[in-house]
């Protein structure tokens, strides 16, 4: 037995021409529990995607138990005794414990007749390997939320799984759940299963893990023990080694005047995403709302752009109480909403480019029931060269477009819609480094012309160069609220990661 | 250099050729098929009254063929039609008859236009009951329509007993029965006039544009502030609309409506010809154009199967081959 359970090395990818992993390394030993860090977009996803199988590297070499091999689909990759559990669980609420272990595994006579004894008894046995106590035969759905997470590592061990990927398993999960976890992965370790253990809270990192790899921007930054020769490791630290130092670069932020208050949110609940949610935000503001996954922003986003029901809570507009019923009615009230997930929520992929930017204004082109088409045109063409997005033509389908090209042509919309409110989710997800520059230009344009702009963002930088205030959300509360002049990598992923700051 | 030369004009036409094709494949069909029959099959098929025939034949599904367009092109689909039809028809007939005897003999023509205002505002209600079930109960289309499709026939046939009603007020079948100028059917120019209407809809009016939109890409259509449900619900409505006007020309042209053989399987035939004319079934994709040729497509084809004297009894087996065919060859040159 090597000493290495599974090493990765010079593992490089790349989609459409930009570099997401450059020449990275991992190595984790044998039965230990590793800790995989990295903000979001760091290639935590993408490079155990390619162990998986999932995704293919462009060049690499992974050794597993000291022997090099080929993970071309993911069923190689489990031929190898990886296992990757993900962070949507991929169980069957309706079936059984046993039938969702034995899913496409089933053990069945020669005529397909089901032997379920069988089945049951050898999951009984790997619970009892586990130290734990399910009955194979209860029905998912009825069981906790944690049992789901353990059913995926039972699968995973029946399966003679040795190296067990965990991505992100606390985040759903109570406290008296993830101890119920941190015992299994112990009881795993103990008799010989290497885990590698993705997650943002940090505290749970030393509290569990023997080593830890940070990634940033697609490169290794450091691999350490978490308790080194200089004593444990404290969550500032590996903190600091995940945003790094070199951080702000450009000077994008430019001072703007701030009016009065345009929007007051008061105790906005909408559970299970948003509790108590309180905050103002004024005329040329641009107001940053941060926090890792399930922090409830995108929610937050929603039902205040009329896309999600409010259950209770107040918004004001300039002192009036409103309520946006819709997002044709949020519309009205001169709100405007850049969704997250661009591909699903922002384009119309049949129509083209200019049919995408006037998708919001067509009644303007309107003249009793006839559009007028030519003006359509050249508005359109007034916002591709004001924004300067590259399209082969205004007849275009707008999936030809790149990434960033389209998020500006869904940004272009919205412009012309001219918003008091505009709400941005995730505006620069999917998007190059030259783009992100440009969409934050913009931004600040928007906010110099007196729009309140809020932007909901999970990458720590964006926040640092554009924002006047941001909003700390950790499971759907504002955990803390922080001045452009407050606030720092360091301490917005402490306090998006549960903790507190003096 | 000679080949150089050669070889840019062979692309260059080969381009034409997939734009051509790309966006018109439908009528490049069409043209192929009626140049083919027209050789193979002479004065018979290539003449004027053969294919004014063609037209009137069509002219009814080419009518209900419209607004299925715009339902499938909104990602939606209406297997209701058919049975709607027959209970629009029905009412109608019952209307007209109804004010024609009140009214009496001398005011037959307002007994007609009350009748038709009657056909005009059941199929709209008909069809707002569908819109509006499918987006605030927000279920399938398909369920929604197949269940109304069963209601609207038995209903029917219950008040029917099972048989047909007749039009006594006389001028009714005047509606489909004349022709223009001597020559030309009125049902044709009812569905042209409607074609060019609906054309003008989906390519020059705001709600044209929000119905491809929604079949696209419903949630980013919503999320820019368009009320998608009414949308959607409008499209239903047209379809009623359209069953009412083609309930009025079939009506008028038998002078009678039949529980129980009216209408029957056109909701099939109508998205048949739809989908021959290239409206993409989840959406978002067609245009009112090439469902025009769909449809004259679709009656070419049964023209010429009867002229060449092909058993009836197979006449679907090749048109459903033709179905599928067409698609086939559409669908090829998106993937490439």
């Amino acid at each position: 037995m090597s000493e290495y359970a599974l090493k990765m090395t010079g593992i490089n990818k790349s989609f459409d021409g930009i570099q997401v992993l450059n020449n990275i390394e991992i190595a984790v030993k044998s039965s230990e529990i590793h800790a995989l860090l990295g903000e979001n977009g760091a290639g935590k996803s993408t490079l155990m995607n390619i162990l998986g199988g999932v995704l293919l590297a462009d060049s690499g070499i992974i050794e597993v138990d000291g022997e090099q091999v080929n993970l071309h689909t993911p069923s190689e990759s489990q031929h190898h005794g990886i296992a990757f559990i993900h962070q949507e669980l991929n169980v069957v609420n309706d079936l059984r414990v046993y039938e969702n272990m034995f899913l496409g595994y089933e053990v069945h006579n020669k005529f397909g007749h089901l032997n379920a004894q069988e089945m049951i008894k050898q999951s009984q046995e790997i619970f009892n390997y586990m130290n734990i106590k399910v009955d194979p035969k209860a029905v998912v759905g009825d069981l906790d939320a944690s049992y789901k997470q353990i059913i995926e590592i039972a699968k995973a061990l029946l399966r003679n799984a040795t190296i067990i990927i965990m991505d992100e398993p606390t985040t759903s999960l109570t406290h008296v759940e993830i101890d119920n976890i941190f015992k299994i992965m112990r009881t795993l370790k103990e008799k010989g299963a290497t885990i590698i253990f993705i997650s943002h809270k940090l505290g749970e990192v030393v509290e569990i893990c023997d080593r830890f790899t940070v990634l940033r921007n697609g490169e290794k930054i450091v691999v350490e023990d978490v308790h080194g020769p200089n004593g444990t490791v404290s969550a500032e630290t590996i903190a600091r080694y995940m945003v790094g130092r070199d951080v702000l670069d450009a000077n994008i932020f430019e001072k703007h005047d701030v009016g009065d208050v345009i929007m007051e949110v008061n105790n906005l609940c909408c559970s299970p995403y948003i509790k108590d949610v309180s905050f103002n935000i004024r005329k040329g503001e641009i107001l940053a709302f941060t926090g890792l996954l399930g922090d409830g922003r995108t929610e937050l986003a929603r039902a205040i752009f009329g896309d999600m029901k409010i259950e209770s809570g107040t918004i004001k507009v300039n002192g009036e109480k409103i309520t946006n019923k819709s997002p044709e009615k949020a519309k009205k009230m001169k709100f405007g909403y850049l969704p997250d997930n661009r591909k699903e929520n922002g384009i119309v992929k049949d129509l083209t480019v200019a049919e995408n930017i006037t998708l919001s204004t067509l009644e303007r082109f309107q003249k009793k029931f006839k559009l007028n088409l030519k003006e359509e045109k050249s508005v359109a063409k007034q916002y591709v060269s004001s924004l300067s997005i590259k399209i082969p033509s205004l007849d275009a389908n707008i999936t030809s477009l790149s990434g960033g090209n389209q998020q500006k042509v869904v940004l272009a919309k919205w412009l012309h819609v001219k918003p008091d409110i505009m709400i941005l989710s995730n505006p620069t997800q999917g998007v190059d480094v030259g783009a992100k520059k440009e969409i934050y230009g913009l931004i600040m344009q928007l906010a110099k012309s007196g729009v309140a702009v809020m932007v909901m963002t999970g990458e720590a930088q964006e926040v640092l160069k554009i924002c006047d205030r941001v909003c700390v959300m950790y499971h759907g509360v504002i955990k803390a609220e922080l001045s452009r002049n407050e606030c720092c990598e360091e301490s917005l992923m402490i306090l998006s990661t549960g903790g507190s700051i003096d | 250099m000679l080949d150089a030369k050669s070889s840019v004009i062979d692309s260059k036409v080969s381009q034409l050729w997939k734009k051509i094709w790309g966006q018109y494949s439908i009528i490049v069909i069409f043209i192929g098929i009626i140049i083919i029959a027209s050789i193979l099959l002479g004065r018979t098929f290539f003449d004027g009254q053969n294919f004014l025939n063609i037209l009137r034949n069509n002219s009814i599904l080419g009518i209900l063929a419209l607004g299925m367009a715009f339902v499938i092109i909104s990602g939606n689909f209406d297997l209701s039609i058919g049975s709607m039809l027959v209970a629009v028809g029905a009412s109608t007939i019952m209307i007209t008859n109804f004010f024609g005897r009140v009214l009496g003999p001398d005011l037959g023509l307002l007994a007609i236009i009350l009748g038709i205002l009657s056909a005009l505002i059941c199929g709209a209600l008909f069809g707002f009951l569908n819109g509006i079930i499918i987006t605030k109960g927000k279920i399938p289309s398909f369920i929604v329509t197949l269940g109304f499709m069963s209601i609207y026939r038995s209903v029917s046939m219950y008040f029917m007993k099972g048989g047909g009603f007749f039009c006594d007020v006389p001028g009714f079948k005047n509606i489909s029965n004349t022709d223009l100028f001597g020559i030309i059917p009125l049902p044709v120019i009812y569905f042209a006039v409607l074609a060019a209407i609906c054309y003008y809809i989906s390519k020059h009016t705001k709600f044209g544009r929000h119905v491809y939109a929604v079949g696209s890409n419903e949630k980013a259509t919503r999320l820019s502030g368009i009320n998608t449900d009414k949308v959607k619900i409008l499209t239903f409505i047209i379809m009623g609309i359209m069953v009412a006007l083609a309930v009025i020309t079939e009506t008028s042209r038998m002078n009678s409506i039949n529980a129980t053989s009216s209408g029957s399987g056109y909701e099939i035939t109508a998205i048949t010809a739809v989908v021959i004319g290239g409206v993409s079934l989840s959406g978002g994709k067609g245009s009112i154009v090439s469902v025009v040729f769909g449809v004259l497509l679709l009656g070419v084809i049964s023209n010429i199967l009867n002229i060449a004297g092909v058993d009836v009894f197979l006449i679907n087996a090749i048109k459903g081959s033709l179905v599928i065919l067409a698609v086939l060859l559409q669908k090829k040159e998106v993937i490439r």
